[in-house]
């Protein structure tokens, strides 16, 4: 197994790697210019926005945060371990956080099928379509980390070479997908 | 790192977040309430990107970006709402 020293103080090389970080900026001003319309509209339907919020539930998105801090968590201890060398835990942590993100996908699961019981669906109103493209979205991109994250579960698993940079790339990914839920979350779930 | 850093930094981000739930369902929407909630959601933003991400070790550029990613977000949503 190799892990080799990066120098993030250079610019060319933040933890993850200047690609990657192009592509989490890429995406943050996507959700972002998103949440901003979504705002906009509200001014010319608060009452809907507001009725719309009512019908959602803040314990589930709270939660959804909570799950998906931890996991953001056992990610950053599992990179931890990692530069460490003690791949055991770097693996067992990397568990927990593919874990982490299988509780979100299923409570979003739940909270998506209750609104589907009541026939709320992306045409409902405005907040609605909002609220089901934006979370879906980022429900797509925990997919995508979680299938990334298998991989590296996988290779750490069989012992096969994992350098440093891409490991770090993988966890940048799923943390990017926290930094998007943190802006989800307040703006959808709590705003109207 | 320090041993326990990380942990540390959890625990005040799930305080934020139980905050931000409290902030929200305590008061009706205002000002003060909005510009509270998405303040506490910026911090918890800076906490998972700092420390998290270990954007603390990275280059000067790559901090002031976010924060300048923050401040524009956060300003529009809180100029448009207010």
């Amino acid at each position: 197994m190799k892990t080799a020293q990066i120098n993030t103080k250079n610019i060319a090389y933040p933890p993850g790697g200047i690609l990657l970080w192009i592509i989490i900026f890429l995406e943050l001003f996507t959700f972002g210019a998103a949440l901003i319309a979504m705002v906009l509209y509200s001014k010319d339907e608060p009452e809907v926005f507001h009725t719309s919020k009512l019908l959602l539930n803040t314990g589930f998105g709270a939660i959804n945060t909570v799950f998906l801090l931890t996991s953001g968590f056992f990610m950053a201890k599992s990179v931890e371990s990692f530069k460490e060398n003690d791949l055991k835990k770097a693996t067992r942590f990397l568990k927990f956080t593919m874990f982490g993100g299988v509780l979100f996908l299923l409570l979003k699961s739940v909270e998506y099928y209750f609104k589907l019981e009541l026939g709320i669906t992306i045409g409902y109103n405005t907040f609605f379509s909002f609220y089901w493209m934006l979370t879906l979205f980022h429900v797509i991109h925990v997919l995508v980390g979680l299938v990334i994250l298998m991989f590296n579960y996988i290779s750490l698993k069989r012992k096969a070479t994992i350098i440093l940079e891409d490991f770090e790339a993988s966890a940048a990914f799923w943390h990017m997908c926290d930094l998007i839920w943190l802006l989800l979350f307040p703006v959808i779930y709590l705003l109207f | 790192m320090k041993k326990n850093l990380l942990l540390t930094v959890w625990i005040v981000l799930i305080l934020l977040t139980i905050s931000t739930a409290l902030v929200s369902n305590l008061t009706i929407a205002t000002t003060v309430s909005t510009i509270i909630i998405l303040v506490l959601s910026a911090i918890k933003f800076l906490g998972v990107s700092f420390y998290f991400m270990e954007m603390r070790s990275a280059h000067i550029f790559w901090k002031y970006s976010i924060f300048i990613y923050l401040f524009v977000v956060i300003g529009i949503i809180i100029f448009i709402l207010k």
